[in-house]
């Protein structure tokens, strides 16, 4: 093992290690009015966070994306700086008798999360575990799902979590990645066989059964948790993924077609006969038709965005509480991208998206340089879950499609969020190490 | 290899985040502007917790709501709750409703009600200056109305049929608005109990509520076959007697007369059908006047879209009433003639507002120009002394009317309505309280009653339109709509209490 040098990442990260802190003197002044250090230790302790993961990339002679580190780093930045502007009581941990505020947490879930990163982007050598044990992982998955329908509780609405004494967890968030392991390998066993095999009815091609049979097996564990679940953000989700993974495994937009056709009639049936599912509909149609019932935490979002305007209303300046109240439920979790937009405004808003465009940029890039299919339908599978993910929460949040109760990703609250995020992280650049190592073989050095 | 698939992707995926940005952009940048002024966001709501608010008199000019600031925090105080759906709230806790929300900057004195004023007062930027606002309601009428509707839900419309200007507009049950508008950290537990009430205390009946008007909505389809020439007062039907004992037959669907109370059936006309309320003929009308020009009737006189009280940009909204299953936001087609002969006696899929059925009356008062309403008289520079200053900074009015009948068919109907209370047949069915005012006051009424037949084991609810003066060539002052939510018959709760309010409006007009 060499040092790898990593310099277009270290160049990157320089900023984020100058303006995490600054973002939290700024809050700090705009919240007290006068600078007294406030938790500008948390800032720091991001910023050792980040240049933590880098040197021991460096040491241990990573030659995965340099780009990826820096996206997540600026993400997580924004969203350290907007969760230690909230309420700190919103959330937190009391474990071996420290309390912790909410940043305080989320900034220990972020080290948790690095630690893990590192261990999958360095250790995992041979993906061999991956893609020959894809019936256990997909096994390990349904037991996920199983124990979540059996004994997860509800929080707002959804039963999405299972507690397990210390810390409560969200099985779907690692389901997810479960999923896409198994996906992954069984297309990447399948596809070759099979491309030339194909059904036409009209001018739908229906896939053969080997894909087909999967896809419906999928389906029915997305309408399980769209309807025993109520969470219909995830069920969008694990679908989307799994359509990207069988568009780029065959590049058949008509799978894709036949995939959202199946979707919207099973979501049509469920609004016809499931009520929590008309409602959301109902409210995300017209949430000003009850902008103080059903409609609260939507027109609030909405009410948010605009007072943000182009250029926001300066961090630390939002209008977050009113009267001793929240102007909008769950914002650190649900909402965080609606705060962030109201105090950076448009730009901030972009920019954080640009953030998640960039790491879903550099994730196809890593797909598409893959060295073995397997590789790459697991570096489009998890990307393109990270990329969904993003999209669906803040096109939920902007009234483009109905209001979902999941994460956006490195910036809002919640454990079990970081850390899957930051293991599908690890996933992707130990990924992209292997087909740098293959590259320089394959040159000859 | 995938490369080409995923090069593809990241198109879709680029599309995608561009159509998220247009979203983001859509809130943050063109909708912003329309946000920003609306009553219940938070940005608005904390930027009136400190400023003074104006307040608000009835027409006598006697305060209904004021404001204070305590400890920097701007409180309402409500002194009526007879008024509470039509004021509305002003919460620093839940944003504002009614007259509180549509005329709320200029209650602030964020608008100046004068607009080469707001101009200057932009250039020199002012503070902002609290305005009063004075209704064209009346509390002594607006009490007794409440007071008649007593413990029953339902809704009382009182409006001059001249000009539109609303008189009295109760909804039964209602609500101390006082402990929502008050201190914001108690205002919670006050709301929640308002919001969880099965008696639904929060809904504005008078407006927003929809019933099924049952024979009320006579008088609209005598209008408007009148109108259109499918009828004159002395049209009749020959099979209507035989059919009032065996059922008229439409469509292989047999209608039947509601029990006429021992009144044996003979060859009516207008002015007896509508005293006695027979089903029959109207029935006959109806299917006379045809399906299309019932519809675009009924559209003249309002129905089918959400009305207005008071000018559009600071308008109190009113529910669409509609007469078929609504299509896209108007009246969808009638699903054959049984459905026609059904709403022309209001059965049906005819849901209405009473602020739409009072209009109806006040169209036929009005000799067939039916007024648009309104509830603010006028704005006022902003008095601490209990009544409304001398200084008026800007009259709202009536926005003229809209001739929806002519004034032969109006006069025709009214002549009608006047038999169907003070007529000898009217009497037996209406006519036994004091809708007739014979004893109340020297004045006659004119009106019609309406017992909504609501199917299964629930009781119907009680209905009257009407106005007075209505005898001879006298000038109707006042048009209303009563309901009582399952009050039984149309003649037993409803009629006397239109009566009363209407009798008690002539006693305070003419100064008694």
């Amino acid at each position: 093992m060499r040092i790898a040098w990593r310099g277009a990442e270290l160049r990157l990260l320089l900023p984020i290690f100058l303006l995490v802190p600054l973002g939290f003197a700024i809050t700090n002044v705009a919240l007290t009015g006068v600078f007294d250090g406030g938790p500008l230790h948390l800032a720091i302790g991001y910023v050792a966070l980040l240049v933590g993961a880098h040197l021991l990339l460096v040491v241990l002679g990573h030659r995965g994306d340099q780009l990826i580190l820096p996206a997540v780093g600026a993400m997580g930045g924004i969203g350290m700086i907007m969760l230690n502007r909230l309420p700190q009581d919103l959330a937190g941990t009391s474990a071996f008798g420290i309390e912790l505020g909410m940043a305080a947490t989320q900034l220990l879930w972020f080290g948790v999360g690095m630690i893990a990163m590192l261990v999958i982007a360095v250790g995992l050598r041979d993906d061999g575990i991956l893609r020959h044990y894809k019936y256990s992982w997909a096994a390990a998955g349904i037991l996920l799902l199983g124990a979540t329908l059996l004994l997860g509780y509800e929080v707002n609405g959804a039963r999405l979590w299972i507690d397990l004494g210390p810390v409560s967890v969200q099985p779907g968030e690692f389901l997810k990645i479960v999923l896409v392991i198994f996906i992954a390998g069984y297309l990447a066993e399948t596809r070759t066989l099979l491309t030339s095999a194909r059904l036409r009815i009209g001018f739908l091609s229906i896939p053969p059964l080997p894909y087909f049979l999967p896809m419906l097996a999928l389906f029915a564990v997305v309408m399980l948790i769209v309807v025993r679940l109520n969470d219909l953000g995830t069920a969008l989700l694990f679908f989307g993924t799994f359509l990207t993974m069988l568009f780029v495994a065959t590049g058949r937009r008509s799978y894709v077609l036949i995939g959202l056709i199946l979707f919207v009639v099973g979501f049509t049936v469920a609004y016809q006969f499931f009520g929590h599912v008309q409602t959301r509909v109902d409210i995300w149609l017209d949430p000003f038709a009850d902008p103080l019932g059903a409609g609260f935490q939507p027109v609030r979002a909405l009410y948010a965005l605009g007072r943000g305007g182009i250029f926001g209303e300066g961090l630390g300046q939002g209008l977050v509480t009113l009267g001793g109240g929240l102007t909008i439920p769950y914002v650190h979790t649900d909402f965080i991208f609606t705060a962030v937009a109201e105090e950076l405004g448009l730009l901030g808003a972009f920019a954080l998206l640009g953030f998640a465009a960039v790491l879903v940029f550099r994730g196809l890039r890593i797909a598409a340089l893959a060295r073995d299919d397997f590789s790459g339908l697991l570096a489009v599978g998890l990307t393109a879950s990270l990329g969904l993910q993003t999209l669906i929460i803040i096109g939920g949040n902007t009234k483009l499609i109905p209001l979902t109760g999941i994460t956006l990703p490195f910036v809002s609250y919640g454990g079990s969020s970081v850390l899957a995020s930051f293991i599908m992280i690890g996933l992707l650049l130990a990924i992209s190490h292997k087909s740098a190592i293959g590259a320089d073989v394959d040159a000859g050095s | 290899m995938i490369a080409t698939n995923v090069r593809r992707l990241g198109l879709y995926l680029m599309l995608s985040f561009a159509i998220v940005s247009g979203s983001i952009a859509w809130w943050q940048v063109v909708e912003a502007p329309q946000l920003a002024t609306r009553g219940d966001n938070p940005q608005v709501i904390a930027a009136r917790r400190s400023l003074p608010r104006g307040t608000i008199f009835d027409a006598s000019g006697q305060v209904l709501a004021s404001s204070e600031v305590i400890d920097g925090l701007s409180r309402r105080t409500y002194t009526d709750t007879a008024f509470t759906h039509v004021i509305g709230y002003s919460s620093l806790r839940f944003g504002s409703t009614g007259i509180e929300r549509s005329y709320e900057d200029i209650l602030v004195g964020q608008t100046d009600p004068n607009p080469i004023r707001e101009l200057v007062g932009d250039v020199l930027n002012r503070q902002p200056e609290p305005r009063d606002l004075v209704l064209t309601l009346d509390r002594r009428l607006q009490d007794f109305a409440a007071a008649e509707l007593g413990g029953d839900a339902g809704a009382v419309v009182a409006l001059d049929p001249a000009t539109g200007a609303i008189l009295a507009m109760v909804s039964t049950p209602t609500f101390d608005a006082t402990p929502i508008s008050g201190d914001p950290d108690v205002a919670q537990e006050p709301m929640d109990a308002l919001r969880n009430n099965a008696a639904e205390p929060l809904l504005p009946r008078a407006r927003q509520g929809l019933y099924v008007p049952g024979s009320i909505m006579k008088v609209f389809t005598a209008a408007a076959a009148l109108d259109a020439g499918a009828i004159t007062p002395d049209t009749t039907f020959p099979d209507q007697p035989r059919e009032e004992s065996e059922g008229f037959v439409v469509d292989g669907f047999t209608i039947r007369e509601h029990d006429l109370g021992g009144i044996a059936p003979a060859l009516w006309p207008l002015s007896p059908a509508l005293q006695v309320s027979s089903n029959i003929f109207f029935a006959h009308v109806g299917l006379a006047l045809g399906a299309e020009p019932f519809l675009a009737y009924a559209r003249q006189f309002g129905f089918c879209a959400p009305m207005e009280i008071g000018p559009s940009d600071r308008a109190l909204g009113v529910a669409a009433s509609y007469l078929t299953a609504p299509l896209e936001g108007d009246c969808g087609p009638f699903t054959g003639d049984v459905e026609l002969a059904s709403a022309s006696f209001g059965q049906a899929a005819t849901q209405v507002t009473p602020v739409q059925m009072a209009l109806l009356a006040a169209a036929i008062a009005g000799d067939g120009v039916m007024p648009r309403p309104y509830v603010v008289r006028d704005v006022r520079a902003h008095s601490d002394a209990g009544t409304p200053s001398e200084t008026v900074l800007d009259t709202f009015g009536s926005g003229g009317g809209s001739r929806v009948v002519s004034t032969e068919a109006a006069r025709a109907t009214r002549i009608a309505m006047v038999d169907a209370v003070n007529g000898e047949l009217g009497r037996l069915f209406a006519g036994q309280g004091d809708i007739t005012l014979y004893g109340i006051s020297n004045q006659r009424a004119a009106g019609k009653t309406g017992t909504a037949q609501l199917g299964g084991e629930q009781a119907p609810h009680s209905w009257f339109i009407g106005f007075a003066p209505a005898q001879d060539e006298a000038v109707p002052q006042i048009a209303v709509a009563v309901l009582v939510e399952s009050g039984g018959s149309g003649s037993g709760r409803a009629a006397p209490i239109a009566g009363r309010v209407m009798a008690e409006w002539l006693r305070l007009a003419s100064g008694g």
